[in-house]
């Protein structure tokens, strides 16, 4: 999305979703896993009258309150989306001016879609021909409507694709910039966007600015410390501006020794895990060689990571038990963009201690607490976490969060019940505010912004148009958006540049005295603390990051424009040569990844003839490590299984609820019961990626520390899921697999 | 005889919008500490998987006016409240099950644990109103769970529920919310979130 139109983030938000008249959900399941975002969805089906319509391999809780439900193959969401746009233009429901204002490159896409005939897309995706007219006729009548999606897109070694199309979709109808349309995309839980925000991410600093040499300096900056310092911590200049290994691939730097040369010759020796599951990323049983392998490995978590006990290494592994959310203080961001002060109900139990206080001590022992603790500015006087807070709100300016300091926010979650929860807006004290400052907030005066690229409100009001990121011209094409489609109240009647102190006099119509000039001086809207560029920016209606045009083409992806590939592992071996996986890639985020040779390994489907469903359930959550641990939710949800077709269950000779073996294209297998299920369709298994703590057949329960076991345990998933990850995220591909089935 | 200000006390539960998230379920155990195997309130998923045909429902106790397990009960342990709310005393129920029989709902429990898996007291959905021990004392606490009832509050199930298919009172307000509901059907984003 971010290669789209600028920025990464869910464009409306959840309440927002009531203003929609038609609902398309790809990829997601709400109803289990996000049920509050469902009844904003149900709502705007009753009171709206919204059409709701779910793609999906399994016919989901969220599908059975759909409209139009359409069952697809897993991996073919790309076939499915073009053949929506074919239709759409056939049908003259294309939104022409707002394509003509405010998209570049729309003629690729719609060249591509003619491939994809009705009657094709029956046979890629294997949904009837009828029910693909049915979808798209009911959404692109709609006005405006909404896209949902959530992992059930990213986590394809197409993933990017995906969204990106998702995203064109969009822009085809002119649902961008508008309340009740946008893209809505689902995090898996809170605060996964503040996690990326804040750069938890192998591929950026902080606020999206990447690791080039002026990100560093300018981040140095931010930190109150030297740049040379800085570098001097990195064994490289080089290796300080390469991408580092992500959640997807690092087990790959410990175990394959070729990509040892891509991280400054050094296989990967240590491991510090803070709060994630990672054995819900694919191929568990590679984690537990990774695990076994590496000379040192540290778990922060308030729960045992499922993790500590599926290594079976008896030394140098570390659990230091983190406070839970309740225990701490500080902010939390939700999918849209929205932060809300969380208070500390209670001192942190027995010998469990908050995250920052752990990473300080860390900090402290290595000997750069001081430099780490210097960006607050207040020495070691500071108070947390509220200048840590401030701090962030004054460096992350590409996002606009320099109007989200900590009592703002504190402010707004004082004064909750003054806020709508459709459109966000306060009253009282809160007036002409949006709950929790959405970024964009560009000042303290900034209100937020609820619905990103909205023209039809002022930029100091929460408007913008698409942000200019990619230059203002390609091939003779102009970038920047047509005249005529500013935000309301703009100095300039069309397309701009991001703002500089080169530009803002000539944009913004104004003189700069000589001091406001010196303050500026060589920054831009992104690294000018002075906040002047901003200031004057919004003073003449404009948005600092420029208003251009969305992009269809990403010039600098291996596929310009997103194009289906079947799944490394295909079910449809007969597609792979019209439709084939990239090439296999060097030094993709410090690993060498297979995709066109583990595509053409060997004819996969004949050994494993069965496709995998996988996503979550509504009891548990991520690996299951905190809801497993409850004894509620393992009494509703207590063991793992595999939903299968009682027409396939009778074909493979297994009975409802006996046990049965999964064998992954890897070297895992999993011991799960059969559950028949009308859910899936008869070529597919749906495994539940919740669970942990059983070994291919085998219980781990007794390598748990003492007392600290979960009421539930299962075999976890990802040990049958497969090699493959994105062609440009690195996302692991969790939901295409194949498998075999066998009655244990 | 006065007559009462307020109607009986009734569930209600919309399956458009229930989602079988079983948060209510959750809810109740929760904040009553109900042992594991004794489930006052359950979600029943008809036809699942079935496309356009499958729906989901919560149901617990319907704390009915005329309430059959009070007519069958040997010991008589059954009382019903001013408000409709159908309790029972512990002290009184020998466990023998009569009210599972004449339940039509399937609301009565009873805990599995003890040598051959002997009955024990009946328990069931109190809408969260205790029982005739003394308001918010331990000992109401610890055999009929909270009583929210008595602070005000809307019983937990309803509280929880995440798309507000689950809704629980007065009658007359139900049926009121109900009433506005379908008023307001088709017309727009007429009201907030938590009380359309």
């Amino acid at each position: 999305m971010a290669n789209t139109w600028g920025y990464g983030a869910m464009t409306n938000h959840i309440g927002d979703m009531q203003n929609s008249k038609a609902i398309i959900i790809f990829g997601a399941n709400p109803a289990s896993n996000h049920p509050i975002a469902m009844q904003h969805i149900l709502k705007a089906k009753e009171q709206n009258g919204a059409k709701i319509i779910v793609i999906d391999p399994r016919f989901t809780k969220t599908a059975a309150k759909s409209d139009v439900y359409c069952r697809i193959r897993t991996g073919t969401d790309i076939a499915f989306m073009y053949g929506m746009i074919r239709l759409i233009r056939e049908n003259n429901w294309v939104d022409k001016s707002f394509i003509a204002d405010r998209v570049y490159g729309m003629e690729d896409i719609f060249t591509e879609c003619e491939k994809f005939t009705p009657e094709h897309v029956e046979d890629v995706t294997g949904c009837p021909k009828e029910l693909l007219i049915q979808a798209t006729t009911a959404f692109a009548t709609a006005e405006p409507g909404c896209l949902i999606w959530n992992q059930g897109w990213t986590q394809h070694t197409i993933g990017s694709s995906n969204t990106r199309l998702g995203s064109i979709l969009q822009l085809t109808l002119g649902n961008m910039g508008k309340p009740g349309g946008g893209c809505n995309i689902l995090r898996g839980h809170d605060n996964v966007q503040a996690s990326t925000d804040l750069g938890c991410l192998a591929d950026t600093l902080p606020g999206y600015y990447g690791l080039s040499e002026g990100s560093w300096r300018y981040f140095s900056k931010q930190w109150n410390v030297d740049y040379e310092w800085m570098k001097s911590r990195f064994t490289s200049k080089a290796m300080m501006e390469a991408k580092g290994f992500s959640l997807g691939l690092w087990i790959h730097g410990v175990l394959d020794k070729e990509n040892a040369a891509n991280n400054a010759d050094t296989p990967l020796k240590a491991l510090v895990c803070i709060g994630n599951g990672i054995s819900t990323i694919t191929q568990t049983h590679k984690v537990k060689e990774a695990l076994d392998k590496l000379d040192l490995v540290v778990f922060i978590d308030p729960y045992v990571n499922d993790a500590a006990v599926i290594t079976t290494r008896s030394d140098n592994m570390f659990l230091l038990p983190a406070a839970s959310q309740v225990e701490t203080s500080g902010t939390v961001v939700n999918t849209a963009r929205s932060a809300q002060w969380r208070s500390k109900v209670v001192e942190p139990l027995y010998e469990a201690r908050p995250d920052h206080e752990i990473l300080f001590d860390f900090a402290k022992r290595m000997g750069f607490y001081d430099q780490y603790i210097a960006g607050m500015g207040k020495g070691k006087n500071f108070t947390w976490p509220e200048d840590a807070t401030d701090e962030i709100a004054r460096s992350l300016k590409t996002i606009g969060f320099q109007g989200r300091t900590a009592s703002r926010i504190k402010k707004h979650t004082a004064n909750w019940h003054l806020f709508d929860s459709v459109s966000l807006k306060g009253k009282g004290v809160t007036t002409k505010e949006y709950y929790g400052l959405p970024w964009p907030c560009w000042n303290e005066k900034h209100p937020g912004s609820p619905v990103l690229y909205n023209i039809n409100l002022p930029v100091s009001q929460g408007g913008m148009g698409f942000r200019n990121r990619f230059g203002t011209e390609r091939n003779g094409a102009d970038l920047l958006s047509a005249k005529g489609s500013a935000p309301v109240g703009s100095r300039i009647d069309g397309g701009y540049a991001e703002i500089t102190s080169k530009n803002i006099e000539e944009l913004a119509g104004i003189t700069l005295t000589d001091a406001e000039k010196k303050a500026v001086e060589g920054k831009n809207w992104k690294t000018d603390d002075s906040g002047i560029l901003v200031d004057k920016a919004l003073a003449a209606g404009l948005a600092p990051y420029g208003n251009a045009r969305a992009r269809t083409i990403v010039w600098n992806f291996i596929d310009h424009i997103p194009k289906h590939r079947e799944p490394l592992h295909s079910f449809r071996p007969d597609l792979v040569k019209k439709y084939p996986a990239t090439k296999d890639q060097k030094n993709h985020y410090r690993t060498n990844v297979r995709y066109e040779s583990e595509q053409n390994a060997q004819k996969w489907v004949e050994n494993y003839p069965i496709n995998i469903v996988s996503g979550r359930i509504v009891e548990h959550m991520g690996t299951g490590t905190e809801t497993r641990a409850s004894k509620y939710l393992a009494e509703l949800s207590g063991e793992m299984y595999g939903e299968v077709h009682p027409n396939l269950a009778a074909k493979l000779g297994i009975k409802d609820n006996e046990m049965m073996w999964v064998y992954g294209t890897g070297e895992g297998k999993i011991k799960i019961k059969c559950k028949y299920s009308l859910r899936v369709d008869e070529n597919s298994v749906f495994l539940p990626q919740n669970f942990s703590g059983v070994w291919s057949g085998e219980s781990l329960e007794s390598r748990y520390p003492k007392g600290t076991a979960p009421h539930s345990f299962g075999e976890s998933s990802n040990q049958v899921t497969s090699y493959g990850y994105d062609q440009q995220t690195s996302c692991p591909e969790t939901k295409c697999s194949l498998v075999r089935l066998e009655r244990a | 005889m006065s007559k009462p200000d307020f109607a009986r006390m009734k569930f209600y539960c919309d399956e458009n919008l229930c989602i079988d998230c079983n948060g209510c379920v959750v809810a109740c155990k929760e904040a009553h500490e109900v042992p594991v195997g004794v489930n006052r309130r359950k979600v029943v998923t008809v036809n699942e998987g079935v496309v356009g045909k499958e729906i989901s429902l919560s149901m617990a106790c319907m704390h009915c006016a005329d309430a059959p397990c009070q007519q069958v009960c040997p010991t008589d342990c059954f009382y019903i409240r001013a408000d409709g709310i159908v309790l029972h005393d512990k002290d009184v129920c020998i466990g023998c099950g009569y009210c599972l029989y004449a339940c039509p709902f399937g609301a009565p429990q009873f805990p599995q644990d003890g040598a051959f898996g002997t009955k024990g007291k009946m328990d069931k959905c109190t809408m969260c109103a205790g029982g005739p021990e003394e308001t918010n004392s331990h000992e109401e606490f610890h055999k009929y769970g909270q009583n929210r009832i008595s602070e005000g509050k809307v019983p937990m199930c309803a509280s929880m529920c995440s798309t507000k298919a689950l809704l629980v009172g007065d009658a007359d307000e139900v049926a009121l919310i109900k009433t506005y509901r379908a008023a307001t059907k088709g017309k727009g984003i007429a009201t907030e979130p938590m009380g359309w």
